[in-house]
């Protein structure tokens, strides 16, 4: 039963007896380990460069972010040099979501994909009235008294939504002070949840994203297989992440960059070193593009793609539940 | 053969222990009998004899995984055929959402898919427009096929080539009637850079089609030439067609038979000049031996 309990996520009770049956007669190793080894926190993972059990690496995480969550953005955009709200943008346009679509934005902390949803949604829904509103030539009162109206009318009256799910509440919190402060008042949920376990039904959402979350996680293929599950049949699954860059000059200089001037930076203006240490470490235990498109394919979606920004420095990888 | 099955197997286990919904179940199920429709009745059975203890929800699951592409469940037998689906769906929108994606999120909604598979077109509307051009090629070259057989079987009499090539525009143009209103809005995403090469393509492939099938076996430059006329009479026999008001678009069809006509003109007059030429040369010659002769310069004594 703790073997299950563990496995967790297996909903219907006729599948608890025949799902131990196939644990012990699968093939399979990952599952096997699950089952044999009786405890997951024995087992070991990577924590930044060093190894930690697994379930310290969730704790020493929450930590991190704690830690960071009042700094977040000023770091953000300190150590990138302001050029993670291109790529928070890019993603977006990858997005390119239409009126209507429902978003679920997992370890979106402090909301910057959800906010740049609806800002998208909102200027698409402009420019179409805008261009319905020109091809009336000289339009009739009713007609002007329409327009007004229609642009009047917010998003989520054309039901879309964002959720913000996070497993800090920290982060939470500050995403929610933002808000209020960046005048976004309908259509955003704040959800506090597990990546790995999220709560929240099957065939729920239109797109999933994750951004700069993923290499957090303790187990990356539960988070994929969840991901796999909310996601409605023909949602797409969309992930910022930081990845390898293939060209060995600019590597030399990201690596440079990336380990004797980040932590400075942290400890300048966060106080607080460890946190940005283990932040440039995790970004190199991270699989890089294609091993992680592997893993996504594993996951059961299709049409798996990854695009490079700046170089290699940060991909989106793009996949459909079909 | 058993390899195969043991592979397939733990992967549709891998798969199946992680997705643990009930949708897994009614999917394997609904795959299940997809297969055996399709009369692959031996892979069940071998399923039961090497796996006596899992459920039939899980064998059914797994074979399902186990189909040699190892692309798809859902019914769908690959993505490459879910976009067909998609985008085929999608063209009944059309007239009234454009060629624009609102249409291929209708056809999505139509096909009980999320409208963010809107994203899987790399080309957005752009794919569409092309995907509905090369359904009429297609359709047209069933209809030249099939044609050319019964004339084959002597069922019908040969068309002279001007009359074959005006019916095989005809008949191709006519397919672009039911979606006249927004056809403008097509032609002009179709010369957009990133879709121009594709749709040079399906023009080109379309041509060499009707020439072949017209009897064109030339091998000289005359192929060239052909196949340049032909698509430039199509291209502006499209531009009349869209802003054609007359009755059943007569006067498109009158526009294209005076094209036909002008071009076979045009070749007569060609091979006329040149077979004129090559008289006045010879006529030519034999004036200058004349002259020689007469005069009485270089003789050969």
């Amino acid at each position: 039963m703790a073997a299950c309990r563990l496995l967790g996520l297996f909903g219907a009770g006729s599948w608890v007896g025949s799902g131990l049956f196939v644990c012990r007669r699968n093939l399979a190793a990952c599952i096997s380990v699950r089952v044999h080894s009786g405890r997951a926190e024995e087992k070991q993972t990577h924590f930044g460069f060093e190894n930690v059990s697994e379930s310290e690496k969730t704790e020493k995480v929450y930590r991190v972010f704690k830690n960071v969550a009042k700094n977040y953005d000023v770091m953000n955009d300190a150590m990138s040099l302001g050029i993670h709200r291109l790529w928070k943008d890019a993603l977006i346009r990858m997005m390119n979501p239409l009126p209507g679509t429902k978003l679920l934005d997992v370890a979106g902390g402090t909301g910057d994909i959800a906010f740049r949803f609806m800002d998208y949604l909102r200027l698409q829904h402009e420019r179409q009235s805008r261009r319905a509103v020109k091809s009336n030539q000289s339009p009739s009162w009713q007609q002007i008294s329409d327009f007004y109206e229609q642009q009047n009318k917010s998003d989520s009256d054309l039901g879309s939504k964002a959720v913000i799910c996070d497993i800090n509440k920290e982060m939470l919190k500050v995403g929610k002070r933002k808000a209020e402060q960046l005048n976004y008042t309908e259509g955003l949920s704040w959800v506090v949840g597990n990546a790995e376990e999220l709560p929240f039904d099957d065939d729920k959402f239109d797109v999933y994203t994750v951004a700069f979350g993923i290499r957090n996680v303790t187990h990356i293929d539960h988070v994929l297989q969840e991901a796999y599950r909310v996601l409605k049949p023909g949602g797409r699954f969309l992930c910022l992440e930081f990845s390898k860059v293939q060209n060995p000059i600019i590597s030399r200089l990201y690596d440079l960059y990336s380990f004797q001037v980040i932590p400075v930076l942290g400890e300048v203006i966060a106080a607080d070193w460890k946190s940005y240490q283990y932040l440039v470490e995790s970004i190199r235990r991270f699989p890089d593009q294609e091993e992680f498109k592997g893993m996504v394919e594993d996951a059961g979606f299709y049409k798996v793609e990854y695009n490079n920004l700046t170089s290699g420095i940060v991909a989106v990888h793009s996949g459909f539940k079909l | 053969m058993a390899a195969l099955w043991r592979s397939g197997l733990q992967r549709g286990l891998r798969i199946a222990a992680g997705l643990y919904s009930r949708d897994v179940v009614r999917r394997g199920l609904r795959a299940s009998t997809y297969l055996s429709m399709f009369g692959e009745e031996q892979q069940p059975r071998e399923h039961y004899q090497s796996s006596q203890t899992y459920t039939v929800a899980q064998e059914s699951y797994s074979s399902s995984h186990s189909d040699q592409n190892g692309q798809k469940s859902e019914g769908f037998e690959s993505e490459e055929e879910l976009r067909q689906q998609l985008l085929s769906a999608a063209l009944e929108f059309v007239p009234s959402f454009g060629w624009s994606l609102e249409a291929v999120a209708e056809g999505a909604k139509v096909l009980d898919l999320s409208p963010a598979v809107t994203g899987m077109l790399s080309h957005g509307p752009g794919d569409l427009v092309l995907h509905f051009v090369c359904q009429c090629n297609k359709q047209l070259s069933e209809q030249l096929t099939e044609q050319h057989l019964q004339v084959q079987a002597g069922q019908q009499e040969a068309k002279k080539t001007d009359g074959f090539v005006k019916d095989a525009v005809e008949a191709r143009l006519r397919m672009v009637i039911p979606y006249i209103d927004t056809w403008p809005q097509a032609m002009s995403i179709l010369l957009l850079p990133q879709n121009i090469a594709e749709s040079l393509r399906n023009l080109t492939n379309m041509v060499d089609e009707i020439w072949y099938y017209a009897g064109d076996r030339s091998t000289d430059s005359n192929w060239y030439t052909k196949r340049a006329i032909l698509a430039g009479i199509y291209n502006t026999t499209e531009l009349v067609l869209v802003q054609d008001s007359s009755p059943d678009y007569e006067d498109t069809w009158n526009f294209l038979q005076n094209r036909v006509n002008d071009a076979v003109n045009v070749a007569h007059s060609v091979k006329q000049a040149g077979s004129t030429g090559k008289a006045l040369f010879q006529g030519l010659v034999g004036a200058a031996v004349t002259l020689k002769n007469l005069s009485g310069i270089a003789q050969n004594r």
